[in-house]
């Protein structure tokens, strides 16, 4: 495969012209998407080779989310663009009560595949209606996939795979990555769905991180290991369904568990891990499991108030230190 | 029938001073020092100052996320509005909102929801709680033409309409959301027809001419206040700059946005109060001068105020908690 150095927005607008090449079923639509390429620029260029494959609607994002629940009913596979996950509140009923339980009112007979693309996460400074973490808002929704690359590499290979996936799946992307360069293939490939990926391996403790902590997480593994502390670090990639069985493997071995997110902490991400290894592998621990996380309250605006409710490395560099020392 | 010379005097003055301030955010966006999106008022400050003078401070405003200039002039101290933006400790919110959260329930300016169409359906609540406890005030929802896709704006006239609740629509009709032309996401040749199919008083308006604004929406509160209902009001006017500060909105031709500067608000009142109501050249120069001193003045208070105290982001979830939770 021919690598080069692209950007996490160029990797999935990459995606998105490979599989529109491939498939005449799909399509994009949203605010923005079309003419003017969306509004962080990742849809661009489709428009242009598809005008009547590419749809700018209005601020309208039910019927966004509606229209292509039923346009994949029919066989289509619509590529939706939330402008940001936020906006989501709005469409909550068309992709919850409907998308994600139509296979299952059809006795298996009918498939939603679908795929919303939904910028995530904080650190851009927009405050609480365009920062939130939305992953726990679905995770509780069974029906629905959720993926959640960290890097550019991962974003091409899931999205192309989600596309291709049968069923509703919400693509979350983090505001933070679009400009953030990696190596990607130039031809098309598929990265795995329901499948964590092992970052890094260790033996001491182990941090399962999503999206934006994942680069944390390595940063805080650098430092550990200048310690002495030897830290396996786990991305699961596919929220939910969840690939367990390497979370689990992964803490029977290390007996020790960080899990790192962004979001608050009441019943977010991390409180299910948390919950899985407690119930799967608890005879293996041999420290309580800590979380860290975004403080339980709204994302506020000001850089200096925004990076004090976000975790830092040094955050997930303590947790390591304080299960390790338990 | 024009408005008073003294009047048409305090809106040119007004409107200045949007200009002036945004120009000022606009520069203070585009070189970094502040944060997040900045989505400035330029060239609809007609619109934005006409309305609020049309309406009691008691009334409940709710501005929309290009809402500096309606923030400056609900009568909150205009420098703790700037400070907001500018995300400090000293803004009206503690710098938790930032430009697009300007709320300041002391003069009833009920802040913007991030989530276009939101504020539409809240102020079915505000305009209730009038009616419920028997005073006159009015909700006032200043809105975009591609706001009005949102499901909710139809929820929200719906019952408006039916329950004949004081809500006035200010559709401000700058042509675009973000880089959509309003023909072409919605059927209607004016947005104000869309009112038609609730049996909703609308009207169009020349949205840079100030006094056909503030005509127009004293009508509209007027009936409201009388108990008769909702309005819809489109307000037709353009937005000079990108969708935010440093959008280079490609997608919209240059001759058009010449074309509406030609039309400028602000020019148009100046020409009104020297030609028509006959006011020395000098009235207007040393309101244009003041102006400049009071956003400069507004602008140092900004850059040598503090940081929020981080503790600061941990208040105010719920009553009666402390900091943590
Ligand atoms: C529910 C929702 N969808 C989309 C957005 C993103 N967004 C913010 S402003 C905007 C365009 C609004 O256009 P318009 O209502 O015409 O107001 P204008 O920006 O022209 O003043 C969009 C799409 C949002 N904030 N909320
Ligand atoms: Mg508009």
């Amino acid at each position: 495969m021919s690598m080069r150095k692209i950007s996490f927005g160029k990797a999935i607008n990459e995606a998105l012209h490979q599989e529109m090449e491939r498939d005449d079923s799909v399509f994009i639509i949203g605010e923005d998407v079309a003419k003017m390429g969306g509004d962080f620029g990742v849809t661009r260029g489709i428009w242009q080779k598809w005008p009547d494959r590419a749809k700018d609607t209005a601020l309208s994002e039910s019927a966004i989310i509606g229209l292509a629940s039923g346009a994949a009913v029919c066989g289509l596979r619509p590529v939706a663009e939330l402008m940001f996950a936020d906006f989501i509140g709005v469409a909550f009923d068309q992709l919850v009560n409907n998308a994600a339980k139509l296979r299952y009112m059809f006795n298996g007979e009918v498939s939603c595949p679908m795929v919303v693309r939904a910028p995530t996460g904080s650190g851009i400074r927009t405050a609480y209606h365009h920062s939130q973490s939305v992953e726990p808002w679905f995770m509780n929704v069974p029906g629905l996939v959720i993926v959640a690359p960290s890097t550019p590499y991962e974003a091409k290979g899931l999205l192309i795979a989600s596309i291709r996936n049968e069923d509703p799946v919400i693509f979350l992307e983090h505001k933070s990555f679009y400009s953030i360069k990696g190596d990607v293939p130039e031809e098309s490939y598929e990265v795995e769905l329901f499948k964590a990926e092992v970052k890094r391996e260790g033996r001491d403790v182990t941090i399962v991180a999503t999206m934006s902590m994942v680069a944390l997480a390595e940063k805080a593994a650098e430092k550990l290991a200048e310690e002495g502390i030897s830290v396996e670090i786990i991305d699961p990639r596919t929220l939910f369904p969840l690939d367990k069985d390497t979370i689990n493997r992964s803490v029977a071995k290390t007996g020790r568990l960080v899990i790192a997110q962004e979001g608050p902490k009441v019943m977010g991400f991390g409180a299910e891990i948390a919950a899985m290894v407690v119930e799967d592998v608890f005879e293996y621990l041999k420290a309580p499991v800590k979380r860290v996380t975004t403080m339980d309250v709204p994302i506020p605006f000001s850089p200096v108030l925004e990076d004090y409710v976000v975790p830092t490395d040094v955050d997930i560099t303590e947790a390591c230190k304080a299960v390790v020392e338990f | 029938m024009a408005l008073l010379k003294e009047r048409l005097l305090d809106l040119y003055y007004k409107m200045v001073l949007i200009r002036e301030f945004e120009e000022v955010m606009d520069i203070y966006a585009k070189n970094g020092t502040i944060p997040g999106f900045v989505h400035l008022g330029i060239g609809q400050e007609a619109s934005q100052a006409g309305i609020v003078d049309a309406l009691k401070e008691t009334d409940y405003k709710y501005p929309d996320h290009r809402g500096h200039g309606v923030s400056i002039l609900c009568g909150t101290d205009r420098k703790l509005v700037m400070a907001e933006i500018f995300g400090k400790g000293t803004g009206i919110n503690g710098g938790r909102g930032g430009s697009m959260h300007i709320n300041d329930i002391k003069v009833r300016n009920m802040g913007f929801n991030g989530i276009q169409g939101s504020t539409t359906v809240t102020a079915l609540g505000t305009a209730f709680a009038s009616v419920y406890k028997g005073n006159k005030d009015v909700s006032v929802i200043f809105m975009g033409d591609g706001t009005l896709g949102e499901g909710a704006c139809h929820e929200s006239i719906n019952m408006a309409a039916t329950w004949k609740l004081p809500v006035l629509y200010c559709v401000i009709n700058n042509q675009y959301a973000i880089s959509t032309h309003y023909r072409e996401s919605h059927p209607q040749k004016q947005l104000a027809t869309w009112a038609d199919g609730y049996g909703v008083p609308n009207e169009v308006v020349d949205g840079n001419d100030v006094e056909a604004v503030v005509e127009a929406t004293e009508r509209a509160v007027e009936r409201a206040r009388n108990g008769d209902g909702p309005t819809l009001i489109e307000y037709m006017t353009y937005r000079w700059q990108g969708h935010f500060a440093g959008d280079p909105a490609a997608y919209r031709p240059d001759e058009e946005l010449q074309e509406w500067k030609n039309k400028c608000p602000v020019k148009r009142t100046k020409a009104r109060l020297l030609d028509v109501h006959g006011f020395p050249e000098k009235i207007l120069s040393d309101i244009e001068k003041k102006v400049v001193d009071e956003v400069q003045s507004m602008l140092k208070f900004c850059l040598e105020s503090p940081e929020p105290d981080t503790k600061e982001a941990l208040k105010h979830v719920y009553a009666g908690f402390g900091e943590e939770i």
